[in-house]
């Protein structure tokens, strides 16, 4: 039964993260602690598990549809992965009640940013700016003779603004390591609103992202004792199957109303960790 | 064209098709040898809500040997881990060998994080 409940919750997870674009840390966290009683912190250890796996897999498939920029998203892993060693740290120095209210907060974040995508999905999408190529295009520019920016660029599109991109990135590694998601949340729009990037490129750099920034956090409560194997096996195996299948069916679903009905469900789950916080419940 | 450079090999196809392979290996391999261990807590009745065992390297190929859940477990788990890991060393070869000098910076300095990460989870291991 025990075993059942995290398979077939891990695999709901991974069908709702894929079909709502989220790494399934923000479903994990709330399956293990409110449904299964493990502390938070137990929690964040096995769904860093789980984002990773998951980030292999589809940024294995990115890769492959040259949707991920590899450059860019390795650049960005360096403050990423320097956030999450940070937050991994701090993460072992705090209460299991102000983890709930940080992992409350951003819920409120995540639902709020998925409120107002629905309402923009209707407007026109900003046009990415031209690549300033000089009259030469990528082809007659050779790889060696362009500028750094040049290189972590892509097609129709400029990578600018690459410091508060950075600053942003240590911000999501931190999110990422102390409250056991991938920090995509945070860093598409980091990449989409301020670095310029094309939303679609944004979402397929971040999931590769997330391999890595899982990673330095992962380590880190795996040496400390922070990762359940009994646990993190059902579950990250629950994540895999229940993403594969999201996957595959994401063209034919509404996910409107399936975002909608996540907001509800994550405001009342954000509930739930406030009162956990405050140990009312 | 005796001491001319030799031109930076054209590398934005093959590196992330290779990476691409590996980062799907990888994944493969781990949730392979999860799924063994998660077979070996259902023949063993191991609840998932029992005390996990501890991640011991100095015990781990011995259970592997003995076929006990743990070592596959944590095998697996090691494996989910390394898979990034890989991926970034990878992308390392690849820019040196297509002379990407700040790519290969950028490529060893995850490599640095993520070996501080050990360093400093060793240093106050519980």
């Amino acid at each position: 039964m025990e075993i059942a409940f995290l398979l077939i919750g891990g695999a709901g997870a991974g069908i709702f993260g894929s079909l709502l674009g989220l790494g399934g840390g923000v479903l994990i966290v709330p399956l293990l602690t409110l449904g299964a009683g493990l502390s938070i912190r137990e929690a964040v250890g096995v769904s860093l598990v789980c984002v990773i796996v998951n980030s292999g897999a589809a940024a294995s498939v990115f890769l492959r549809r040259r949707a991920a920029n590899l450059r860019l998203g390795m650049l960005l892993e360096l403050s990423t992965a320097a956030g999450a060693l940070v937050g991994g740290l701090i993460a072992f120095l705090l209460s299991d009640r102000v983890l709930a209210l940080f992992f409350a907060i951003l819920l409120v974040y995540v639902a709020t940013t998925m409120l107002r995508a629905a309402r923009r999905s209707g407007l026109p999408v900003a046009q990415p700016r031209p690549l300033d190529t000089g009259g030469m295009d990528a082809a007659v520019n050779p790889p060696g003779r362009r500028t750094p920016i040049d290189r972590l660029s892509g097609p129709g599109y400029t990578v600018r603004r690459l410091v508060p991109g950075s600053l942003g990135g240590i911000g999501a590694g931190i999110v990422s390591a102390l409250l056991g998601i991938g920090g995509g949340i945070i860093m598409v729009p980091v990449m989409n609103l301020v670095m310029g990037v094309p939303l679609r490129v944004a979402t397929a750099t971040s999931n590769l992202m997330i391999g890595v920034t899982a990673t330095a956090s992962a380590i880190i409560y795996l040496m400390r004792g922070g990762i359940d194997a009994y646990v993190a096996a059902p579950t990250a195996i629950g994540v895999f199957v229940g993403a594969s299948i999201g996957a595959r069916v994401v063209g034919r679903v509404d996910v409107r109303l399936l975002r909608m009905l996540f907001v509800v469900v994550q405001l009342y789950v954000a509930l739930q960790m406030v009162l956990r916080a405050l140990a009312v419940s | 064209m005796v001491g001319q450079p030799h031109p930076p090999r054209a590398l934005e196809g093959p590196l992330e098709d290779t990476i691409a392979r590996l980062l799907s290996i990888g994944t493969y391999v781990s949730v392979a040898l999860l799924a063994v261990g998660f077979a070996g807590m259902l023949l063993g009745g191991i609840s998932p809500f029992a005390p996990s065992p501890a991640l011991d390297p100095g015990t781990l190929v011995s259970e592997l040997l003995a076929g006990r859940a743990a070592g596959f477990l944590w095998l697996g788990l090691l494996a989910v881990i390394a898979t990034p890991m890989g991926r970034v060393l990878l992308a390392l070869v690849g820019f040196v060998r297509a002379r990407e000098w700040e790519m290969v910076a950028v490529s060893a300095g995850i490599l640095g994080v993520i070996t501080l990460s050990v360093v400093l989870a060793r240093l106050t291991e519980a």
